[in-house]
């Protein structure tokens, strides 16, 4: 009786294993696509979220309001549009057909950068008027109090926001299998609609809680190290 | 000798350093004028000090003094006057505003390197000499989170000297500090006026302003009400007011 159930259950794990195994090559390839959208994204926006986050703070009001606009825009309208929306426009109007993952990159870049370029703008706003007058009664210019001064107490402050927006983004890759990407979303429904079988979307359950479990162990690492300035009770 | 002559106001910096000798004119403000807003801050103030003495700068809360000092080196731009400096300022603040990502050492040497182009070995051994000065020679390499707020402000001085100004401006250096350690700052500032460094303290430390300044200045809503030595003014107030604002700081 017992020895039957055990037996079966053997049986139709490995069967299991048997399809997973046959899965994995096409969601292991998703999974590659998608790592590289992520990486990709991560790499340009992250720089690129500054100079529009110091723009939007600058008195010249040409460059304030592009700033502003920027993230009203790319921030106010859903990725899946702009996904669409570049998707269309850049082969339609210019001629110029692209990849989907070069367009894809493109979007996530220009929309996450619009995203980082806020938080930024928040942490360097959280930084104390009195570390600006201090730099300036010291003589620093501008420019050494931003970089020497302002940006490394940011880089604290804005840590646990970025963080949390890269683990946005491990899912927001999905996204992408909107305009055909052959990302890991796109590769388990195509396993799904095939074998009408849902252990593809198991699977690949698994391997974003993965990614999003490595992010958060790197976030918390990252975090301990801006850490050893806190303030302390003195006794 | 440029300055902004913007809207009538300005403050005038006068490289003249090297020619300075004690006695000389170190800084002049003529009828300087600071509105917020429309709201009176600093309403026609005139005073001069010479190099190598020491002011203090008493009155209520909200009277101009921290307004007017925090112009002297422009972290407030005057709405009218004018401001003669010969030579270089540094600032202690009372909420000291040290910089919590560097080390009490980093703290110190960050602007001599980054602003003059000192090298850091000159520099981190003019750093210790400062930190024997203020006695926080264990402190060097620790965060300013770390230590009290009696050895933040000292570090904060230390900081402020090693641009190697010739003029100070404590602003209520010892406001935020407990009671029992405001002592350990103050006798940092006594061994700098014994140095014969040019000071100008904003402050609520009626003794140490007795003890220490040559000169104090009462300030009440904006105006300089009563100056002289520090013996006239708390031994012979002629002022009422004066007399009303030494009777409530003495008896708390």
């Amino acid at each position: 009786m017992i020895s039957d159930f055990i037996s079966s259950f053997i049986t139709e794990f490995t069967d299991l294993m048997d399809y997973v195994g046959i899965l994995m090559p096409t969601l292991l390839a998703g999974a590659w696509v998608m790592v590289q959208l992520f990486c990709w994204t991560l790499l340009l926006s992250l720089p690129l979220g500054l100079p529009i986050a110091l723009g939007s703070n600058v008195r010249f009001w040409p460059i304030r309001a592009f700033c502003r606009f920027y993230v009203f825009v790319f921030r106010g309208t859903p990725l899946l549009l702009q996904l669409y929306f570049f998707y269309f426009l850049l082969p339609i109007q210019f001629d110029i057909r692209l990849p989907a993952l070069t367009t894809s990159i493109i979007t996530f870049v220009l929309n996450y950068a619009a995203y980082f370029a806020e938080i930024y703008r928040g942490g360097i706003n959280g930084i104390d008027r009195g570390q600006y007058e201090a730099a300036k009664a010291l003589g620093l210019s501008k420019m050494q109090t931003m970089v020497g001064i302002v940006l490394p107490q940011t880089m604290k402050i804005i840590l646990p926001p970025v963080s949390n927006e890269a683990i946005v983004l491990v899912k927001d890759t999905a996204l992408a299998s909107a305009i055909g990407l052959g990302e890991l979303m796109k590769a388990s429904k195509g396993a799904v609609n095939r074998d009408v079988d849902p252990t593809a979307y198991f699977v690949v359950a698994v391997i974003y809680l993965m990614f999003t479990f490595i992010l958060t162990l790197a976030s918390n690492r990252l975090e301990k190290r801006f850490k050893r300035y806190d303030e302390r009770a003195v006794s | 000798m440029a300055g902004k002559k913007a809207s009538g106001s300005a403050v005038v910096r006068h490289e003249l350093k090297e020619n300075l000798q004690a006695g000389d004119t170190i800084l002049e403000m003529k009828n300087i004028v600071k509105k917020f807003d429309g709201v009176t801050a600093v309403d026609g103030v005139s005073f001069s000090m010479k190099k190598g003495e020491i002011v203090a700068i008493i009155g209520p809360s909200g009277s101009g003094k921290s307004t007017l000092l925090r112009s002297i080196n422009g972290l407030e731009n005057i709405t009218d006057g004018e401001i003669d400096l010969y030579g270089t300022t540094g600032m202690v603040f009372q909420h000291f505003n040290l910089f919590p990502h560097m080390t009490c050492l980093g703290n110190i040497t960050y602007a001599p390197i980054k602003v003059n182009g000192v090298k850091k070995a000159d520099i981190e051994k003019r750093a210790e000499e400062l930190l024997e000065l203020v006695g926080l020679v264990d402190k060097r390499d620790v965060y300013p989170g770390q230590i009290s707020g009696g050895q933040k402000q000292r570090i904060a001085i230390a900081r402020a000297l090693a641009m190697d100004p010739d003029l100070m401006l404590f602003d209520e250096p010892t406001s935020a500090l407990d009671p029992e350690i405001t002592g350990t700052v103050l006798s940092v500032m006594q061994k700098l006026a014994e140095q014969d460094m040019s000071m100008i303290i904003v402050t609520h430390e009626m003794q140490f302003a007795r003890n220490v300044a040559d000169r104090v200045l009462f300030m009440n809503k904006g105006k300089i009400v009563e100056e002289g030595t520090p013996e006239e003014i708390f031994g012979n107030p002629k002022s009422e007011r004066l007399r009303d604002f030494l009777k409530a700081v003495t008896s708390r």
